[in-house]
Formats: C-alpha cells, sequence, structure tokens
C-alpha cells in the first residue's frame, strides 16, 4: 500500500483520468453490455460510435476549464519534448505507426464475411397493392375479421391451424422467430414476441408483409434475401387475417391503429 | 493572423469533411422509381423511338440473338447486303408495310423466318406491354427507314395482345412465365428458346455446350444456379462466351417451371 | 379512365422540352446549389433583422449603447447578404426555367399572382433595410428613434410574408390538397386552397424558429472572428460579448426548434402515412441518425461554450465542480439519442444479435428512449444557461434559499416526468406512446418558464460578485462557435435534403411526376457531399460578405470611455 499516494496523484490528474474513462466506457461497452441479462455483442459500428461520443465528452471535461486543460496537456507536451523521456517517445511513435497501419490493413484486408448491409426491417408500405389481382387499399385498412367480434373463436382456430400448417417451421413453436429452419436464414425469421415487430405495426402492414413476402419488399427493404414466401400465392385473403388475428391474440401485442382525425387536432394543438 | 485564418479554414473544413464521412459511411440507400413506361396521345416519334432502344438493349433481351449474326439476323447492322432493319423491313413481306410486318413478326415470330435461321424467337407481345412492342417497332424503325408509328397504334392494338395473351392461356399480365406457365419441360424450353443456343437431345444449335449429358456434369442445384445466374459458372471451353446466356430467365419463368426445368435437365446423365 | 388521361397530360409535359441539363455538374446538382445557397442566405437575412430589432429595443428600454450598436452592426451585415440573397434567388429562377421547366411551369400555373406579389413585397422589404440601416444615425434619439424601430419591424413583417409566399409554393410542392390529382387543370386551382395545405404553417413556424437560430449562429461565428482578429482588448470584450450573445439567441430558440418539427412530422404522417414512413423508417430513416450526431454535437458545443465562459466570471467557481455531472447527463443522452435502432452489423454479429435490433440496446433506439434523452439534453442546457447566468451573483432576496428550493423541485419534477412517460412508453400502444411525447415536451416548457420567471425575480437588487471580464476567453472557445455555425449551417442543408427528399419521385406529390433521369432520390453520401458543396459556397461567400463589411467600416466597438461600465458588469439578462 506504499503505491497510495502515487495512485491517488495519478486519479487526481485530468490526463490520467481522461485514459480511465476512456477504458472504462470500452470495457463496459464491449464487455458488460454483454454480460447483462437478455443481451448480446455489441456490433462494432455502436462501439465505434460509443466511443466517439465518450471520447468528445472527455475532451471537453478536460478542456473547459483553463487549469484543468493545462494539467492534461503537461504528460502529453513532457512526452513529446523531454530529454529523460526519449524511449518513451521512441515508443509512442513506433505505437502510432503500428496501429496506423493495423488500421489501414483491418479496412482492406480481405475476409469471407459478407459485408455489413443495411435492411430496413419496416419499409414504408404501399398505398394500395394487388392480391391476387384484385386491389387492396391499406391506408386506413383494419383487419375485417375484427369487425365480427362473435366469431372471433372460431377465426382465432382457423389461424392457428393456418400458423401450424405454414409458418411454425420458421417462426417457431413460440412466435418467437425460432423454427426448425430458422438458423439456415439471413435474415432471420421475424420474433413476433419482440416488441419491435408486430407490435409497433398496423395489421394491413402485416397483411402486405405476409401477402408480398421476400419477394415483394420496396427497395429499402433490400438484399432480397428474406426468405419469407409470397404468401398470397398460398393462402386466402381471409386466411391471412385469421392467421394475423392468431399472432396477435397469441403474443398479446395489440396492433398499431389508425390515427382518428379528431384526436390529431388536439394534438396538432398542443405541439405547436 | 494567417495562423488564425489558417485555423478558422482548417476547422471548417475539417468539420464539413467529418459530416460527410460520416454520411458516406452508413449504407447508401437510394429511393426507387417506378418504371412505367408511359406513352400518350402527343408521344413523339424520338420519344418512342427512345424509349424502344431501352426495351431493345434491356428488358426485352433482343440483343441475346440479334446481333451476333449466328442466332438470328442483325437488326441494327447490315444483314447480308440489305441493310439493317428500318431499310429492308417494307420489302420483305409482299402487301405489308414496314409497320405491319415488324409488328407480326413481334406478335408471331414463327410466321416469317429468315431462311437460315431457326424458328426460336419467343412471342414477344406476350412479354412486353402494347406499348413496349410499338416502342420497340419505332426503334427498329428508325434504324435506316422513317418511323411512322404513332400514339394511335397503341391503343387500338392493346386489345388484339390481350385477347392473345387469354389465348395462351396465361391471364396473369405476363407473371405466369413461359408458354402460357406451362410445366412441361419440352413447352418451356421451346418458348424460352433455349435451343437458340444449346443442343439437346440432337436438336438446336451448338453456340453453347450441349445439354444432352447435362445431368451428368451439373447435379440440379448447379443447373438450377446456372439458369438463375449464369454468370455463376463458365462450361469449359466456353469462356469467350461468358455472358451471353440471358440472366432474365429466372424472372421469366415462375417456380414450377424452374423446378420442372431443372429436373428435366438434370435426368439427361 | 383517369389512368388515361393521366397519360396524355404527362405526354403532353414530356413532349415539350421539361428538362435541361447543366455541363459538368448535371442539373440535378445545379438546382439543388442555387436552391440551397439561396436558402442559406434567405436564411441569414430573415434572421439577422430579428434580433437586430429585439437589440435595437432592448437600447432602446435599457438605455444601453452597447445593444444599438450591436444592432447596426448586424444590419450592416445583412446590406450585403441582401443583394448575395437577391442574386442567388436570380440565379434559382434562371436555374429552375431552363432547366426544371416542367414543375416550373406547372407552379407558375398555380401559383402564378403570388409570385408577383413576392417580387412586390421583395421590393419594399429592400427599401426598408435601406431606409432603416442610412437612417440608422439620422433617427437617433427620441421620438424619430421610435420611428426608426417601426422600420426595423417593418422589415421583418416583409420578410416574413416574402418567406411566408415561398413556403407555400415548396410545401404544396410535398403536401397538395387532396382534392388536387393529376388531372387538376393548374389554372383552375384557387390560389388560396393551394397556399393553406397542410404543411405550410407547420413549415412557416419551424423555419422561423429556425432563421433565428441561424442568424444567431453565424453572427456568433461572426464575432468570433473578429474576436480572434483582434488587436485590443477594447475590441476582444466586445466581439466576446457579441459572440455570448449571438449563440445565447441561437441555443435558446434551437430549445424550441425540436417542438415545431414534430409538428410539422405529424401532419406529414396525417396527410400521407407512407411518405411519414418513408422519411423515418424507409430508406431516409439512417438520415435522422445523421441529424441525431449533429444535435448532440449542437448541445454538446453550446454547452462547451457556456462552460469555458465561467472562467471569465468571478464566482463561477462555486458551479464549477457540478458542470462535470452536467457533461454526464450530456454524453450519456447523446449516447441514448444517436443509438440506432436498426444497427449496421456482419452476419456473426446479427446472429449473436438475433436480427438487426439489439436486444438490450435496442431499447434505446425507439421513440421512447429518444425524447426522453432529448428532453432531458434539453432540460440540461438550460440549467447550464442558469448557472452561468447566477455565476456572478449573489441574490438578496429574503426567499433566495427557498426560491433556489423551488427550481431545483421543479427541475426534478420535470426530469421526473420525462423519465415516467419515457418508461411508460414502452408498456403503450404507439398512438398513445405519440401523445406521451407530449406530456414530456409540456413538462419541460413548463419547468424552463417557471424557473426563469423565479430566477428574475430573484435576481432582483442581486448582489454583484464582480464584473464579467468579457475578452477573457481561450480561442477554443471561439473556434467552438465556429463548429457551432458549420454544424447549424450543415444541418440545415440535411433537413432541407430530408424535406424535399420525401417526395422521392415526384414534383408535387402524386400530382406531378418527375420525368427527369434524376427522378430517384439519391443516397445520404452523395447528399452529405452536396450539402458540404452548398455549405463551403455560403461559408465563403458570407466570409466575403464580413469581409467587405469591414471594409466599409472599420468596426462598430467603441472607446472604452464611450461605454458604460467599460464593456462588463452588466449582466446580457435577456
Amino acid at each position: 500500500m506504499t503505491a497510495t499516494p502515487a495512485v491517488r496523484r495519478y486519479a487526481a490528474h485530468p490526463f490520467w483520468q481522461a485514459v480511465a474513462i476512456m477504458v472504462g466506457a470500452y470495457v463496459v461497452v464491449v464487455w458488460v453490455v454483454p454480460l447483462l441479462p437478455g443481451s448480446a455483442i455489441v456490433p462494432k459500428s455502436v462501439v465505434l460510435q460509443y466511443m466517439v461520443t465518450v471520447l468528445v465528452g472527455v475532451l471537453i471535461y478536460v478542456s473547459d476549464n483553463e487549469e484543468r486543460w493545462a494539467r492534461f496537456k503537461e504528460p502529453i507536451v513532457a512526452v513529446l519534448v523531454e530529454p529523460r523521456l526519449r524511449v518513451a517517445r521512441a515508443a509512442l511513435l513506433v505505437v502510432v505507426t503500428a496501429l496506423v497501419g493495423l488500421i489501414a490493413y483491418g479496412q482492406v484486408a480481405t475476409t469471407v464475411a459478407a459485408p455489413p448491409n443495411l435492411r430496413s426491417i419496416h419499409p414504408a408500405p404501399p398505398a394500395e397493392i394487388t392480391f391476387r389481382g384484385r386491389s387492396i387499399t391499406l391506408t386506413g385498412l383494419e383487419n375485417p375479421l375484427r369487425a365480427h367480434p362473435d366469431s372471433l373463436a372460431v377465426y382465432l382456430a382457423e389461424g392457428k391451424s393456418v400458423y401450424y400448417r405454414n409458418c411454425l417451421p420458421c417462426h417457431g413453436d413460440h412466435l418467437d422467430g425460432q423454427g426448425h429452419f430458422a438458423s439456415g436464414f439471413n435474415p432471420l425469421p421475424a420474433n413476433f414476441q419482440d416488441n419491435g415487430t408486430i407490435a409497433q405495426l398496423t395489421e394491413s402492414f402485416v397483411f402486405w408483409r405476409v401477402a408480398k413476402g421476400g419477394p415483394g419488399l420496396p427497395r429499402e427493404g433490400t438484399p432480397w434475401n428474406s426468405a419469407m414466401p409470397k404468401w398470397e400465392d398460398f393462402l386466402t385473403e381471409r386466411e391471412i387475417w385469421a392467421v394475423i388475428l392468431f399472432l396477435y391474440d397469441q403474443t398479446g401485442w395489440t396492433p398499431r391503429t389508425w390515427e382518428k382525425t379528431g384526436e390529431v387536432g388536439r394534438g396538432k394543438g398542443e405541439g405547436s | 493572423m494567417w495562423a488564425t485564418n489558417l485555423k478558422v479554414v482548417g476547422i471548417v473544413l475539417g468539420t464539413l469533411a467529418l459530416y460527410t464521412l460520416i454520411a458516406n459511411k452508413i449504407p447508401q440507400v437510394q429511393s426507387e422509381v417506378p418504371q412505367t413506361l408511359t406513352l400518350g396521345a402527343n408521344v413523339t416519334p424520338e420519344q418512342l423511338v427512345a424509349a424502344g432502344e431501352k426495351v431493345f438493349n434491356g428488358i426485352g433481351g433482343c440483343t441475346t440473338c440479334h446481333g451476333l449474326g449466328t442466332r438470328a439476323p442483325n437488326l441494327l447492322t447490315d444483314e447480308k447486303g440489305t441493310g439493317p432493319i428500318g431499310a429492308r423491313c417494307g420489302k420483305r413481306e409482299a402487301g405489308k408495310s414496314c409497320k405491319q410486318y415488324l409488328y407480326e413478326s413481334l406478335d408471331n415470330p414463327t410466321a416469317y423466318v429468315v431462311t437460315g435461321y431457326q424458328p426460336i424467337m419467343p412471342v414477344m407481345t406476350k412479354q412486353l406491354s402494347p406499348a413496349q412492342v410499338w416502342s420497340v417497332i419505332a426503334f427498329l424503325e428508325s434504324q435506316g427507314g422513317t418511323v411512322d408509328v404513332t400514339a394511335s397504334d397503341i391503343p387500338a392494338t392493346s386489345s388484339t395482345s390481350t385477347t392473345s395473351t387469354t389465348a395462351g392461356g396465361g391471364g396473369g399480365g405476363g407473371s405466369g412465365g413461359f408458354a402460357g406457365g406451362s410445366a412441361d419441360p419440352k413447352a418451356i424450353i421451346q418458348a424460352a428458346g433455349c435451343l437458340a443456343c444449346h443442343k439437346l437431345d440432337g436438336q438446336g444449335q451448338v453456340i453453347a455446350p450441349d445439354l444432352t449429358h447435362v445431368g451428368s456434369r451439373r447435379d440440379a442445384e448447379s443447373i438450377r444456379k446456372k439458369i438463375l445466374d449464369p454468370a455463376s459458372s463458365i462450361a469449359k471451353g466456353y469462356e469467350k462466351l461468358a455472358g451471353i446466356m440471358p440472366k432474365t430467365f429466372g424472372t421469366m419463368m415462375n417456380a414450377a417451371q424452374l423446378e420442372a426445368l431443372v429436373q428435366y435437365l438434370g435426368a439427361h446423365k | 379512365m383517369t389512368a388515361d388521361v393521366l397519360v396524355l397530360l404527362q405526354a403532353a409535359a414530356d413532349s415539350s422540352h421539361a428538362y435541361g441539363e447543366f455541363p459538368l455538374i448535371g442539373a440535378r446538382a445545379a438546382v439543388w446549389i442555387a436552391a440551397e445557397v439561396h436558402l442559406m442566405f434567405a436564411a441569414f437575412v430573415l434572421g439577422v433583422p430579428m434580433f437586430a430589432v429585439v437589440a435595437e429595443a432592448i437600447g432602446i428600454f435599457g438605455k444601453d449603447q452597447r445593444y444599438d450598436r450591436l444592432a447596426k452592426e448586424f444590419t450592416r451585415l445583412l446590406l450585403v447578404a441582401y443583394s448575395a440573397t437577391a442574386i442567388w434567388g436570380a440565379v434559382l429562377v434562371f436555374i429552375l426555367a431552363t432547366l426544371w421547366a416542367k414543375p416550373w411551369s406547372y407552379l407558375t400555373a398555380v401559383f402564378g399572382p403570388s409570385m408577383w406579389a413576392y417580387a412586390a413585397l421583395f421590393f419594399c422589404e429592400s427599401f426598408t433595410l435601406y431606409l432603416y440601416y442610412y437612417g440608422w444615425d439620422r433617427w437617433k434619439y427620441g421620438r424619430p428613434k421610435w420611428g426608426h424601430w417601426t422600420l426595423g419591424l417593418l422589415l421583418n413583417l416583409w420578410g416574413t410574408i416574402v418567406m411566408f409566399i415561398a413556403n407555400s409554393w415548396l410545401t404544396y410542392m410535398m403536401t397538395p390538397p387532396r382534392d388536387i390529382t393529376p388531372t387538376t387543370d393548374p389554372a383552375t386551382i384557387k390560389l388560396w386552397h393551394a397556399i393553406a395545405n397542410a404543411t405550410w404553417m407547420p413549415i412557416n413556424v419551424h423555419r422561423l424558429i429556425a432563421n433565428v437560430v441561424f442568424g444567431g449562429a453565424i453572427v456568433a461565428a461572426y464575432a468570433s472572428y473578429r474576436f480572434l482578429a483582434a488587436q485590443t482588448d477594447e475590441e476582444r470584450a466586445h466581439y466576446d460579448w457579441m459572440g455570448y450573445v449571438g449563440n445565447f439567441i441561437a441555443i435558446s430558440a434551437l430549445i424550441v426548434l425540436p417542438f415545431a418539427g414534430y409538428w410539422l412530422g405529424r401532419e406529414i404522417y396525417q396527410y400521407d402515412q407512407s411518405m411519414g414512413i418513408t422519411m423515418m423508417g424507409g430508406f431516409m430513416s439512417w438520415l435522422w441518425v445523421i441529424q441525431a450526431f449533429l444535435i448532440a454535437v449542437l448541445f454538446l458545443t453550446g454547452n462547451y461554450y457556456l462552460w469555458i465562459g465561467m472562467g471569465r466570471i468571478p464566482g463561477a467557481e462555486r458551479f464549477r465542480p457540478y458542470t462535470k455531472y452536467l457533461l454526464i447527463v450530456l454524453v450519456l443522452g447523446a449516447i441514448v439519442w444517436g443509438t440506432p435502432h436498426t444497427m449496421i452489423a456482419d452476419s456473426k454479429e446479427l446472429a449473436a444479435m438475433g436480427g438487426s435490433h439489439h436486444p438490450f440496446l435496442g431499447a434505446l433506439g425507439v421513440m421512447s428512449a429518444k425524447n426522453t434523452a432529448v428532453n432531458l439534453m434539453i432540460l440540461t442546457t438550460f440549467l447550464s444557461f442558469l448557472l452561468y447566468r447566477r455565476a456572478n451573483t449573489r441574490p438578496v432576496v429574503p426567499w433566495a434559499k427557498g426560491g433556489t428550493m423551488i427550481q431545483a423541485a421543479m427541475f426534478a419534477l420535470a426530469a421526473g416526468v420525462v423519465l415516467f412517460y419515457g418508461i411508460r412508453g414502452y408498456f403503450v400502444e404507439a398512438i398513445v406512446r405519440i401523445g406521451f411525447s407530449v406530456y414530456q415536451v409540456l413538462a419541460v416548457l413548463g419547468c424552463i418558464l417557471f424557473v426563469t420567471v423565479i430566477d428574475v425575480l430573484m435576481g432582483r437588487g442581486a448582489q454583484s460578485l464582480g464584473a464579467i471580464q468579457w475578452g477573457k476567453m481561450p480561442p477554443r472557445s471561439q473556434y467552438a462557435l465556429f463548429v457551432l455555425a458549420v454544424t447549424f449551417t450543415w444541418l440545415m442543408g440535411l433537413m432541407g435534403f430530408a424535406r424535399s427528399g420525401i417526395r422521392q419521385y415526384w414534383h408535387v406529390w402524386q400530382v406531378v411526376q418527375d420525368t427527369s433521369k434524376y427522378a430517384a432520390t439519391p443516397a445520404l453520401g452523395y447528399a452529405s457531399k452536396m450539402i458540404s458543396l452548398c455549405v463551403l459556397i455560403f461559408l465563403t461567400l458570407v466570409a466575403f460578405v464580413f469581409w467587405l463589411g469591414g471594409l466599409a467600416e472599420k468596426s462598430t466597438f467603441v472607446a472604452p470611455g464611450d461605454r458604460e461600465g467599460g464593456g462588463g458588469g452588466r449582466h446580457v439578462g435577456h
């Protein structure tokens, strides 16, 4: 414990504080976040983004006060000019050069992995689609089966059987996108239990996605490597609506509803 | 003072560069423009020709055969001393104007097969919309002749072409695939014009590999891949012809047809 | 039937020479640059008079000559910038008429009379500006001064109407009234019907506020340049103060800007759901990540400038230790605010995450989290201002302690409301969640309003801890102002791209189709290069304008004896 005063001196020095914050942030983002329950590794692009944000914050911290800024620069200036730190200076030169080289190598080196791509998960739906040669207006469309609350149980049973006969292999028993074939696909089948899928969408949007499948994705939903079939070729309109009913009933989500005009008028007044 | 100026310029340029860099690092998506060919009553011959040129070089797939000089007559360049198509179309059949001749050649290609060529051309009126067909005719006429296609031709013939589609049994607006969606591999091969290049069971040309024993060289997976993406693998000795096989067959057939074709070819051991 | 007529109309439009081509850069880039640079100058010449007039009024009421000079210096910048605006406007009109004839002829058919009114108002505006500037010293005192100030008001009035008219053209292109179809003869469309379209008012309000922000930022950049170039301490003190005022105005107006933007977004969704989704979730969704980044830069840089500024205020050291907590909130806010919902990831990462939504961080990518983050960042920035404002005073009113407690309680309450609705937002359906953002906004605005009122009351007769040492600023604070100005300008270009780009391949949404080869909206990378180019052109010209302004008159800064309190001592009390 003889080192305590030295440690304390380092801990109070803005330069070493900055270094500690950067290292700490990196550890948290790369190793701690994945350990949290239900979490996963953080993609490199996001790690980079977080680290840049933290770096900007750190730079603001060390430079928003004259005194701290001067102290922060001390070790940097010392390494660059002081004769006694010649070794450290040389080492820094080597490390920086090597680092730049490594980054450049990492940028140009070819890997077997497919390049990261962006697909918009919820692309803009068309206002109208053609379903088996008949045009259906999607805007404002509700699930027609909900118009008959008495027969809902029948529709649900029908939807369930449609699901188990058609959707199960990919979307899974729990509707969580973990079907038997799921691991073979990229993109993975949609997880309906997740609050980011059907919970965010109107039923007409889901209808469009089911009816038109992967091939019907617009440009922003590219690349067109989704394995979702074009179900309009296999299911009737009623079957699709029934299975949508089943999806919402089984997961407990309520579909996004269309805005009522009156309500919007009120919101507008408040928003301004 | 100059140091300050330079610093300011540096800050400004640096900030701009940073923002531009970030915006370029993220995935780039361009919006989509629906490709519709809308030709109205006031359409000029130039517009028809321009549209036709696009169809000819693109979706029509015409250049697959026309232009090589072996599978089909040259249309854009001289063909055996008779000049380009626009110059000769009016003289091909007695009593038929250039326009009539070209339309019938597209609507019923086997009617006027030029001597020395095989009857392999698909019925273009089934694959293209009337507007596209007429713009192609305008384009062909412009090759050494005068364009006399007008907008009035298009609606007048649209009904005819609809009837012919219905007669073909498709009815799905062209999405049904070749030969009216038939799953008979022989009909598909006939309609798709495979034999224009490939030989199969003693029929067809020898431009591309003989398919008679293709099943022994490739498995079904490989055949399917080759049809969907012809550039994926090139048979030995045919490297020079890479890129000749149209890439559009996958989109012109429905799934059942593709499977039937793949099985049929795969069985040719 | 309709489709046939549509085809006919389309063909009629096509048969004329609908589109021209521009050498080298192409027609789209030419129109883009002309429109964007014109717009930036226009924003500048609309924003600056607004606070020239406010500054003049403060000068009159507060009997503070400093503000009067500041207003005059602003107006001098305005003169040259104004002709630059007109020149770019002319360039834009010629380019539109020659290269973009199809939409141009359609719009002139609909909006003809409003274009004449536009020209007439422009005329009025020019002469009011000349009177305002050249009459400054003539009508300097007493009753004529009020007349002069009225001229300033009039200047703003003309400018605002001019902008409203121009806005009606472009909002019509985005959201033409629903009863107008491709077959509607443009000559039969009632002018007012076309003007009062769904997004007209939201854009008007949004641009009005944004112009103030923009004008403030550019003036602050101007002041910071003069600060860096200053030879004497007096000059430095003056421009330090001017930069502070510019920055103050920019950031204050920025705080209300998101609310106007929110209204605009709502109207777009309301008008056409698919347009809204294209904008927020479709191929433009990445644009908002970039926007989030820029806004985070604005917040961080703005606060940074304030915190450095505390170094010149005696008494500010009392608040120094707290700024780091504010910084932590801002950085965390920026992290949440910038977290994308759909992440860029390679296949291995995608497999680990089970899709492109991160199972844990994905929760930070949705609307609830972002609203919460940005509202907390606004609150934090406001707190920074409050600390700055109070730095060199000690309140003497008897209820000072209680007042501070109430203020603290209000901050806590507002933050609590924001957090509560932010978290609840995860558990309710979308419609309700959208409504929640209104409560969050109201809580923040309410807090800002009441805390300011209490602070003003509490600051009455407060004991001073020493004069602000204007001019005692390190150069890096001034570079921060440059970053702010560049970022504001770039952000304006980006938002312009978003607004214009969501029309996709339509000149007038679902009425007049873009049939040129530039119909597709370009990807963000290309757009960013165009934006950077426009910003560069604009800033270069503005630098030239400022240089000209410096040529005409050395500077309006005055000898110390002429100014009361030697440039310090008084707090800038907006």
